[in-house]
């Protein structure tokens, strides 16, 4: 397993009216950051929140190319981010105790928090398609170029991690600094993770590992 | 932290608090343990949520050491609240440690306010205004600050500084508003009243009245030779005799005081500090040591001379003499004001409280229970005592945000 320090690139807020950071996606333009009663909209280039949706936010945050996923309470909401309406909900696969949320390959990855899991999960139905045993506590969930990453955090450590999808086993460890916490996670598709901040309020942008490809 | 518990923490803040309990009811993540502590403990039940919150600090182990501190100082609240003073201070300030190490400023000035709430409770004073969170460096919620206001009001209130009370009162309440806790605005309120309501009697020549705390703060600084009654001192200006340990010396001051400029005969005096009700010469020459011993002590302050009938008090430099009496006398009425915050209370923590000894505090206490004007519950170690029921205003826990919020 390959183990380094997370290089923090960029820190954005703390923003004003928001306590804690939970989910974190993107869609191309926008950081999204659910934030308990809001789904806020961040522009990486000015670090400035461009707009928001009410909406109940209390984890995982996902984007499809076309719709935002949020957890609330036991449930995935999905909505449209032009309107902010929410569309559809199917039940979380660990009834409230899901924390992360990414999308890929057309499902949706759900983090079990205390489980120490990751559920992939039919976006329709809500139904349980297979399991990923993970050692940590996980907080975000993101894919990126077949890669699957989730956060962790217990107490003063946090680190962002790979997973082999198929045995579970850590591949490789992003450590965060003491104190600084991921809450949620995402991949902007090309070299920097969004991560939420939790109860620091802030999103930071840290680097990903280049692969020299073969 | 998970979703449900991100949606319980909300309704927490929110003080929807059967939102908590639906959301958490059925978890024991440590997480959950907490929140449904802390639920608990605003519903009253604080041997639940005491049971709660220990188990949820133990959950959360060394690891999570923020988390587990900020469970530690709710259950700390919670053992003032149910005026358990015997609570180990030294676990609170550990905890409190921990918080200010890991940049939590909220909770820790709350774990000092609780401390210093603790030290005001039991009279020590200097001890409370040493630990209270100081006022400037951190910027805190509006709860927080106005508990701290109000430590600081309860302690201007104890050492007479009726305009500074007023003026730590008038910020409890601005805060308290901005907080928008209703409980903890009427908590304001009924420590405001305290400042409306006399606290002493003044006994002068010929008459006596209520006097508030502003009343009592003036006539101290009057210039008068105040035999004060509430302290058991004499006193003129900064120069202060306790008579505290020598009842008998103080019963003779304070019989001489009530009847200044005019003298005492000897058999009122005997039956004043003796309770003698007919004088023998062995009274007398026992009354002739006391005079000799009270002219000792007061020398400094005032003359006792002997008259015709007996003896009058003369004071050296004031210009007179008043005598300053609680506003009620009780034989216990020390156990009485304690138990007047409407709380229940064990025995052992009204005798450290009053820094008696816990026999005399239940000597007491068996006394005003036959006399109906304490009731107990409970048996063996949880027995507690209380004055009947009166309508007033509960306390309530102010827990600004102890949630695990990581």
């Amino acid at each position: 397993m390959k183990r380094s320090k997370a290089e923090i690139l960029q820190e954005y807020g703390p923003f004003p009216h928001t306590e804690q950071v939970h989910g974190v996606t993107y869609d191309g333009r926008h950081i999204w950051f659910a934030s308990g009663d809001r789904l806020n909209a961040l522009d990486p280039a000015s670090g400035e929140t461009v707009r928001s949706i009410d909406v109940a936010a209390h984890a995982g945050t996902a984007f499809d190319g076309q719709h935002l996923f949020q957890i609330a309470e036991d449930r995935i909401q999905k909505i449209d981010p032009a309107t902010g309406r929410v569309l559809a909900t199917i039940p979380a696969p660990a009834g409230g105790g899901d924390s992360g949320l990414a999308w890929a390959e057309g499902t949706l990855w759900v983090g079990h928090y205390r489980g120490r899991k990751i559920h992939q999960v039919d976006p329709d139905t809500g139904r349980i398609l297979r399991t990923i045993e993970s050692n940590r506590v996980v907080t975000g969930v993101t894919w990126v170029d077949g890669e699957l990453w989730h956060g962790t955090w217990e107490g003063d450590e946090s680190d962002v991690r790979r997973l082999d999808p198929d045995t579970g086993e850590v591949l490789e460890t992003l450590e965060m600094p003491p104190g600084i916490g991921v809450s949620g996670l995402e991949s902007d598709g090309g070299d920097r993770f969004f991560c939420g901040g939790g109860n620091s309020g802030k999103v930071r942008a840290i680097r990903k590992p280049s692969r020299i490809s073969a | 932290m998970d979703s449900l518990i991100t949606a319980a923490a909300r309704a927490l803040a929110a003080g929807d608090l059967l939102g908590v309990l639906n959301r958490v009811a059925l978890r024991d993540d440590a997480h959950a343990l907490a929140l449904r502590g802390i639920a608990m403990a605003q519903l009253g039940d604080f041997g639940r949520a005491k049971t709660l919150l220990r188990s949820a600090a133990h959950a959360f182990g060394q690891r999570q050491a923020v988390a587990r501190a900020r469970c530690v100082v709710a259950e700390a609240e919670i053992a003032l609240v149910s005026r358990d003073l015997a609570w180990p201070t030294k676990t609170l300030e550990a905890a409190r440690a921990t918080l200010e190490a890991h940049g939590d400023h909220v909770n820790a000035a709350h774990a000092r306010n609780l401390e210093a709430r603790r030290l005001l409770l039991i009279g020590r004073l200097d001890e409370a205004e040493r630990a209270l969170a100081p006022d400037s460096s951190m910027p805190l919620p509006p709860a927080t600050r106005a508990a701290r206001e109000l430590v600081v009001a309860g302690i201007c209130m104890r050492r007479l500084q009726a305009k500074a009370a007023r003026v730590a009162l008038a910020g409890a309440e601005s805060a308290a508003r901005q907080a928008k806790i209703p409980a903890l605005t009427a908590e304001v309120e009924s420590a405001s009243l305290v400042l409306d309501t006399p606290v002493a009697r003044l006994i002068g020549s010929g008459g006596e009245r209520p006097l508030l705390i502003e009343e009592v703060e003036t006539l101290l600084a009057s210039g008068a030779l105040v035999v004060d009654g509430c302290r058991n001192v004499v006193r003129h200006e900064s120069l202060v005799v306790s008579l505290a340990t020598r009842p008998v010396l103080f019963a003779l001051a304070r019989a001489l005081g009530e009847a200044w400029p005019g003298d005492v005969p000897r058999t009122a005096l005997l039956a004043r500090a003796f309770r003698a009700r007919q004088s023998d010469d062995s009274h007398r020459a026992r009354l002739r040591v006391e005079i000799g011993r009270l002219r000792a002590e007061l020398r400094a302050l005032a003359e006792v001379r002997a008259t015709k009938q007996g003896f009058a008090l003369s004071p050296r430099r004031a210009g007179e003499i008043v005598v300053l009496a609680p506003p009620v006398e009780d034989q216990h009425a020390a156990v009485l004001a304690l138990l007047a915050d409407g709380e229940s209370w064990s025995s052992s923590a009204l005798a450290i409280a009053l820094g008696a000894s816990p026999r005399t505090v239940q000597r007491a206490l068996e006394q005003l229970a036959s006399a109906g004007k304490v009731q107990s519950f409970g048996r063996g170690r949880a027995l507690r005592w209380m004055t009947p029921p009166v309508p007033g205003f509960p306390t309530v826990l102010l827990l600004p945000g102890p949630l695990p919020s990581d």
